[in-house]
């Protein structure tokens, strides 16, 4: 099965573009959107999630049309948004056993086995009966998962799911969503770099609307290998280097900033090479472009 | 530092619209209530100005009362927006104290509270200044009339309220529990309402009342016209300690308040419960289950199924739904000990009164419908879970039916829970009879239709709308508009939105006819919500689109074909029960609203008010028979009427008029001579016959008509329930009459005026030749009619009419009885037929020839309401024997009362014959100890009436209803007194006197003196009684019998007389029987307006050495005399007055030991008394003989005082 997503646009009533003539084709296996805030991820999720309408563009899941036949998409998919509310006095096991049925459960014997299961694979058993409203952060994104996962879905869209959590909650998390089986198209949609790098096979940079990359994360980043340097400099120094190089990010290590650019070349003295990774290649996406306008 | 938050509280309301909006809903409110007819809040009627300061003071209290929730919102939002917007710990980590923060936002708070109020003020003042306000309707503009209500009406309630939501705001720290509070000091004031009911608990009610609504009321209650026009209410009495009182409490709440309140982000809650984590860890690599997942039919039954539970428990569990609702139940308990009261009696608690109070928790049903209907469609979003149920394979139709059906599921519960309340204060009062039947019959048909309508409307705005407080605004909007809309002339049911409506429940008629018009309108309202209700589904909100353009684009998909039946089969549904909803009241029958019948009856009055005093023959026998199908609604009649020319002139034009009603139409109306139609005005079946034969003076003639009453359809809801399944009533007006009816006249001077009609005298002169020549029943004195009738009806009901029963036969498979009377009637006569039982006494009384009479007594009723029959038969009696030996004779030889259902509160008096409402004495429940017996007083009254309007029939002029009901109230008073003792009397009295002082307050044109009453009741009746009882008091009770009797010696026959008497006259025979030192007070009683204020200053007592003890006494005591307008003037005066000492009884009840009249002079006076027991209370005129208008500081407790020292 394959997502296919064409020409999609989305203009709201603010005048804010939100997608711009979005173009992509999403196989089985994990699908990793990346993008700033405010990019457009949460748009596309939604309109493909069968929540947001287009202006214009289409959607395609296999034979279905997603903007018409919402039905059908919703019989597959597993939706995890970005940002979700529960009803608080009510406990794991009880909610999802009531969306179970939601969800077309008919039976009860089988609805009890499968929301017990979902809820020892999210390592939510022994907190089943505890009301959700005194869960954590990542146990409610655990409890979203287990969820989106009621359905035995086809599509599953989990748009921002490590947001907030801790380190130890993230790995849980994506370890998770690691074991999606392979017949599934599954969107991953994150401003974390790394979650990407660590899940995904393949993978769209979006930013104010717009596509600006696809591909294999891999692919990609041997496509600007070689062309990433370091510097550390000073704090004073850093305006300096924005403007005679096109400096893709900048971190303070040790409480130094630590410059990276792209250059096709050595940039100039005091620059290492570094093996490039995923997030050099989102940074030069991101924010390459402007830098790119100055002459090097 | 507080200072700063203030400030900083005030700049920030500077920038919010709502408090703009809040300003401009109240001036609008206010401007809108004063100046227009638009808005209705209050407001005096008739001479009562339209800014009188009583008026302005009551909107004022009003507003303040019923905009609560603005203020809950203003001082809530104060104390709770830092916890709503999670910025309380950016806020507390400030270096402020406690009292910074609570005092600042309070006071910038209510400063902003000030300002939105003052925003009624000014509308009320700019109000009075708009060019189309009627300057004589006017008083000139007094500022003080306006701010001395917002002072200390206004502001005291605000400073009340606003602590007390402002601190619930700070120790909930949640806004639905500040929401909730204002219910409860709602419920407060409807339980003070109810307390009102009872006059001892007025001044608790007036204190109760946290609004101070019920207190103004209390102390304006007796107001004149001219009182209302010129006095500010004074804070003084129970006013003044309510408003202490509300104050005290506010600052009671404000000072706990600010003790309880914690100054720290978390708090300790006492109810969180301790879970204990499973022992069991989870298993994270369990292969999940494959299961079956189901998309058909049946999983949309089960996911609406388990929807509707959730939200039904949802709805069950939240806070302010079990504050509303228990509230709810809370004041309905209460104004269950208040229910069905008359003259302090109370009725059996029948399920039909059950269900009257019930109906008083349809307000909360209102208001939990409203509330719910948009927390639920809001539910998930609110929650924000919505993103994910929205993308739940269910199809779109679901959610929202589910809401539905889980909100009806709550009402019906709550349903149960009240017909459990119901039946638990049935049991509490003894009373077993649970008719459950009826409880579900009614609240599971009406109730429950027009909440399903109205959840189906406030669905469909709040989905539209797509914001909750705008959806509930709108449909607060929407009551509002149906209201004003229905004082506009938009009366017609079909735009009445859930108008169909069961009517009144009748043991003896059940739901009788109401039902087919009842269904018909639920269905045909059905239709059109259930058409709202598909659009709802269409544009409700899934997923993240809100503009209706997108919801409209999403939503043509979800046009499927279930989806499109449906609403196609709701037009339908609507558009035919719509065709025939219509065919039934405006084919079958005419429909006009109320401005339409106005303006036809002020037609008919200027079209031929011309011959009111045109000579006519007059009825002089009446022969009638009618065939009655009471389970259809019809009858025929056939009629003789025979004319007699009485007049000096011979007639050759008879003004014939038909019952203008279309329910009734002619066969035939015929003379026995040629006759031809001259003018016909077939709009109101005004007929001008003129015979080829004039009627010679002296002649008769025969008059013949057949008409059938029939009912057509179900009309409107309020169609005449004349002819009904059991229980049918009617009189007859239903038949042709001769000549000009002014009853058919407007009587309501602003109806007259919006038809171009000058006010109406409501009587006439008692002067005037052509009043004193004609009683209200007929047009001469020829003294009433002889009359037969012959009644057929159904079998198994019993018709009666008056006259005796000469034969009784079946025919047919129908029931005949034929009636005759054998003396003459006045022409005024009755048909009622219903399944009867009947009881039957009888009695002997003496004649004046010193033979005697046997009168038979007999009472027919609905098989169940047997509880107060003996009553009625003893009264019956008594009154009989008292009446018949002190007045004259009982003329006929039997007398009947007649059950009829309760559509009607009365008893009538007819010749042998008094129909008697099931709703006021048949179900009374009569308590000996402390009750007055209504079921003996009316049959008391009624039965005065054989003489005092069968016997006596006073002229058509001023005081003519003192001759009829002024002296049946003394005739039933008498009959009283010998049965009940004097403390029942003095209970029945105060009743009276309330009812005469309240009914002058409400005066619409003007209080004259008894003798000159023109038809008001609160004169008739309330001030009637306790003058007739003073005077009795004074002169004695032989001695006004003997004026009685000489009265209606003289008068019986008015043809002997050559006039109709008038009260004037009866005046004479008082004044005659009475001494010189009392005619002052005949005077005073019948035809001045005076007012006592006696008041007990001191009552102190010595005991002394024998064992006697010595009473001193001080009382103040003033005279007034009224006019009009209620203008009173004090009166320097000298009078016998009453003084009376109590002993308390080894019982703890009080009797009268002493009770004489002294000489008492206006001011202070000073009595001394020797007594032989110990004085418990003193006082003057302690029995309330005189017209007091303060009549509670009447008596005194006495204390123990040393005289000597």
């Amino acid at each position: 099965m394959e997502l296919k997503i064409n020409k999609l646009s989305k203009t709201y009533g603010n005048g804010v573009k939100a997608l711009q003539d979005i173009t992509l084709e999403i196989g089985t296996g994990m699908f990793g959107l990346l993008g700033p805030n405010g990019a457009g991820k949460s748009s596309l999720m939604r309109t493909i999630a069968t929540l947001q309408e287009p202006d214009t563009g289409s959607i395609t899941l296999g034979d279905i049309d997603v903007l018409t036949q919402k039905e059908e998409v919703r019989k597959i998919l597993g939706y995890l948004p970005q940002e979700f509310g529960v009803y608080p006095k009510v406990s794991a096991e009880i909610l999802l056993d009531h969306l179970a049925v939601l969800k077309g459960v008919r039976q009860r014997k089988q609805r009890k086995e499968l929301v017990e299961a979902l809820l020892h694979k999210t390592n939510l058993w022994e907190a089943r009966k505890k009301n959700l409203g005194g869960y954590s952060g990542g146990m409610k994104q655990r409890f979203g998962i287990a969820q989106a996962l009621l359905s035995d879905p086809k599509l599953i869209i989990v748009d921002e799911p490590t947001a907030g959590l801790d380190p130890a909650e993230r790995n849980r998390f994506l370890n998770l969503l690691s074991e999606l089986g392979e017949n599934t198209v599954v969107i991953l949609s994150t401003h974390i770099v790394e979650d990407v790098k660590e899940l995904c096979t393949d993978m769209a940079i979006i930013n104010k609307g717009q596509v600006v990359l696809k591909g294999n994360p891999l692919e990609t980043i041997d496509s600007i290998n070689g062309r990433v340097w370091r510097k550390t400099i000073h704090k004073e120094e850093l305006d300096e280097y924005r403007g005679q190089y096109q400096v893709i990010s900048d971190r303070l290590i040790a409480g130094k900033p630590e410059i990276h650019v792209y250059a096709e070349s050595q940039p100039g003295e005091g620059f290492d090479p570094v093996e490039a990774d995923l997030e050099d290649v989102y940074f030069q996406k991101i924010f390459g472009h402007q830098g790119a306008a100055v002459p090097a | 530092m507080w200072y700063e938050i203030l400030k900083f509280e005030l700049q920030y309301r500077k920038k919010r619209p709502g408090t703009f909006i809040y300003f401009g809903i109240m001036f609008l409110v206010a401007f809108l209530a004063i100046s227009t007819d638009a808005v209705q809040i209050g407001g005096g009627a008739g001479l009562v100005k339209e800014n009188a300061p009583a008026t302005i003071a009551f909107m004022m209290a009003i507003i303040s009362a019923f905009f609560m929730m603005i203020t809950s919102a203003i001082m809530g939002v104060g104390v709770l927006r830092d916890f709503e917007h999670q910025t309380e710990s950016i806020m507390f980590v400030n270096p402020i104290t406690k009292m910074d923060y609570l005092l600042g936002r309070f006071l910038g708070s209510f400063l902003v509270l000030l300002f939105v109020f003052t925003g009624a003020l000014l509308g009320f003042i700019l109000g009075e200044f708009m060019p189309w306000r009627e300057a004589d309707k006017l008083l000139p503009f007094q500022l003080w009339h306006y701010l001395q209500p917002f002072l200390f009406l206004v502001v005291p309630n605000l400073i009340f309220s606003g602590i007390l939501f402002f601190i619930i705001g700070a120790l909930s720290r949640k806004m639905v529990v500040v929401y909730a509070s204002w219910i409860l000091l709602f419920v407060l004031y409807q339980i003070a309402g109810a307390m009102t009911a009872e006059l001892e608990d007025k001044d608790m009610a007036a204190i109760l009342d946290p609004f101070a609504l019920t207190a103004i009321q209390m102390t304006t209650q007796y107001w004149t016209v001219a009182e209302q026009n010129s006095m500010v209410i004074p804070m003084e009495g129970s006013m003044l300690i309510n408003r202490i009182l509300w104050m005290g409490i506010g600052i009671a709440v404000a000072i706990i308040g600010y003790f309880s309140f914690s100054f720290t982000v978390v708090r300790k809650s006492i109810f969180k419960k301790k879970l204990k984590a499973s022992e069991e860890k989870a298993n994270t690599q369990m292969a999940l289950p494959k299961v079956q997942f189901f998309h058909d039919f049946a999983t949309s039954l089960a996911q609406i199924r388990t929807l509707s539970i959730f939200y039904y428990k949802q709805v069950f569990k939240s806070v302010p739904f079990i504050a509303m609702a228990g509230f709810g139940i809370i004041t309905l308990i209460i104004n269950s000990f208040y229910i069905g009261e008359v003259f302090g009696t109370f009725t059996y608690p029948t399920t039909y009164r059950m269900l009257e109070l019930i109906g008083g928790f349809n307000l909360f049903f209102l208001i939990i419908l409203v509330s719910y209907t948009g927390e639920l469609i809001w539910k998930e979003r609110e929650a924000r879970i919505n993103l994910i149920f929205d993308s739940i394979p269910m199809s779109d139709a679901i959610a929202l039916i589910s809401k539905f059906f889980g909100l009806i599921l709550v009402f019906m519960t709550l349903m149960l829970v009240l017909i459990g309340t119901g039946v638990l204060i049935q049991t509490f009062n003894g009373y077993y009879k649970y008719e459950l039947g009826i409880y579900f019959a009614e609240l599971y048909t009406d109730v429950l239709f027009n909440l399903v309508l109205f959840s189906l409307l406030s669905f469909f705005i709040q989905v539209m709308v797509n914001n909750k407080f705008l959806g509930y605004a709108l449909m607060v909007l929407f009551f509002i508009t149906s209201a004003v809309l229905s004082n506009w002339g938009v009366e017609h049911t079909m735009f009445q939105f859930a108008s169909g409506n069961l009517g009144t429940y009748s043991d003896m008629n059940g739901y009788g006819h109401f039902i087919p018009g009842f269904s018909w309108l639920n269905l045909y309202w059905f239709g059109l919500a259930s058409l709202l209700f598909a659009i709802s589904i269409v544009f409700a909100v899934r997923g993240s689109e809100a503009i209706i353009k997108t919801r409209w684009r999403v939503g043509k998909l979800r046009l499927t074909k279930p989806l499109l039946t449906f609403a196609i089969a709701g037009i339908a549904v609507f558009f035919l029960s719509g065709f025939y909803v219509y065919y039934n009241t405006n084919v079958l029958s005419t429909y006009r609203n109320s401005e339409q019948q106005n303006a036809q009856r002020a037609d008919y009055e200027k079209a031929l008010k011309q011959y009111e005093y045109l000579q006519q023959p007059l009825i002089d026998r009446v022969s009638m028979h009618v065939e009655l199908y009471p389970y259809e609604r019809d009858y025929q009649a056939e009629g003789t009427y025979y004319l007699l020319n009485a007049h000096q002139e011979p007639i050759s034009q008879v003004h014939i008029q038909l019952n203008p009603e279309e329910t009734h139409t002619y066969d035939y109306v015929r003379f026995d001579r040629e006759a031809t139609v001259d003018e016909t005005y077939d709009e109101f079946r005004y007929y001008i016959y003129t015979l080829q034969e004039p009627l010679a003076p002296g002649d008769s003639m025969r008059f013949e008509f057949k008409s059938m009453y029939q009912t057509k359809g179900f009309g409107q809801s309020s169609s005449s329930t004349d002819v009904v399944f059991n229980g049918s009533f009617f009189n007859n007006s239903h038949f042709p009459a001769i000549g000009y009816q002014a009853d058919y006249e407007l009587s309501d001077d602003d109806d007259r005026e919006d038809n171009d009609l000058e006010p109406k005298d409501r009587a006439l002169p008692q002067d005037d030749p052509r009043g004193l020549a004609r009683n209200m029943f007929s047009d001469d004195a020829i003294g009433g009619i002889d009359f037969d009738i012959t009644i057929g009806t159904s079998a198994d009901q019993i018709a009666i009419a008056p006259g005796y029963l000469q034969k009784e036969w079946e025919e047919n498979g129908r029931r005949y009885y034929q009636y005759k009377m054998d003396k003459r009637i006045e022409p005024f006569f009755n048909i009622v037929s219903a399944k009867y039982s009947v009881m039957e006494d009888k009695m002997t009384i003496p004649l004046d020839s010193g033979a005697t009479k046997d009168i038979s007594l007999e009472i027919y009723y609905h098989e169940g309401h047997e509880y107060n029959l003996e009553s009625m038969m003893k009264s019956m009696k008594e009154s009989f024997a008292y009446f018949s030996s002190n007045f004259s004779p009982y003329q006929y030889r039997q007398m009947r009362i007649l059950e009829f259902p309760r559509y009607a509160s009365f008893a009538q008096s007819f010749a042998n014959t008094v129909p008697f409402s099931e709703g006021i004495g048949f179900v009374l429940k009569i308590e000996e100890e402390d009750d007055v017996d209504v079921a003996y007083y009316v049959t008391a009254h009624e039965l005065a009436h054989q003489w005092w309007g069968h016997q006596i029939i006073g002229a058509n002029v001023q005081g003519n209803t003192m001759l009829i009901e002024s002296l049946a109230q003394y005739g039933a008073l008498m009959v009283m007194k010998q049965a009940y003792p004097q403390e029942h009397m003095q209970d029945f009295l105060e009743q009276e006197l309330d009812r005469y002082l309240s009914g002058r307050a409400g005066e619409q044109k003007k209080e004259l003196p008894l003798y000159l009453v023109e038809n008001q009741q609160y004169i008739h009746y309330g001030k009637g009684a306790v003058v007739m009882y003073a005077l009795q008091d004074y002169i004695g009770e032989d001695k006004v019998n003997a004026a009685l009797s000489k009265f209606i010696a003289d008068w019986r026959d008015p043809k002997q007389a050559g006039r109709y008497p008038t009260s004037s006259d009866l005046i004479t025979y008082f004044r005659e029987v009475a001494p010189d030192s009392m005619q002052y007070l005949i005077s005073d009683l019948f035809e001045k307006i005076v007012l006592f204020e006696n008041k007990t200053e001191k009552a102190e007592y010595s005991s002394l050495a024998d064992g006697t003890y010595a009473l001193n006494l001080t009382v103040d005591s003033k005279k007034f005399e009224a006019d009009s307008l209620g203008n009173t003037e004090p009166v320097a005066f000298s009078e016998w007055i009453d003084i009376g000492v109590y002993t308390e009884s080894s019982s703890g009840k009080d009797s009268l030991i002493y009770l004489q009249k002294h000489k008492v002079s206006d001011g202070e006076n000073v009595f001394k008394i020797p007594l032989d027991a110990k004085p418990s209370k003193a006082g003057i005129d302690p029995l309330n003989i005189l017209i007091d208008r303060n009549p509670d500081d009447n008596r005194k407790s006495a204390s123990e005082v040393d005289l000597n020292s």
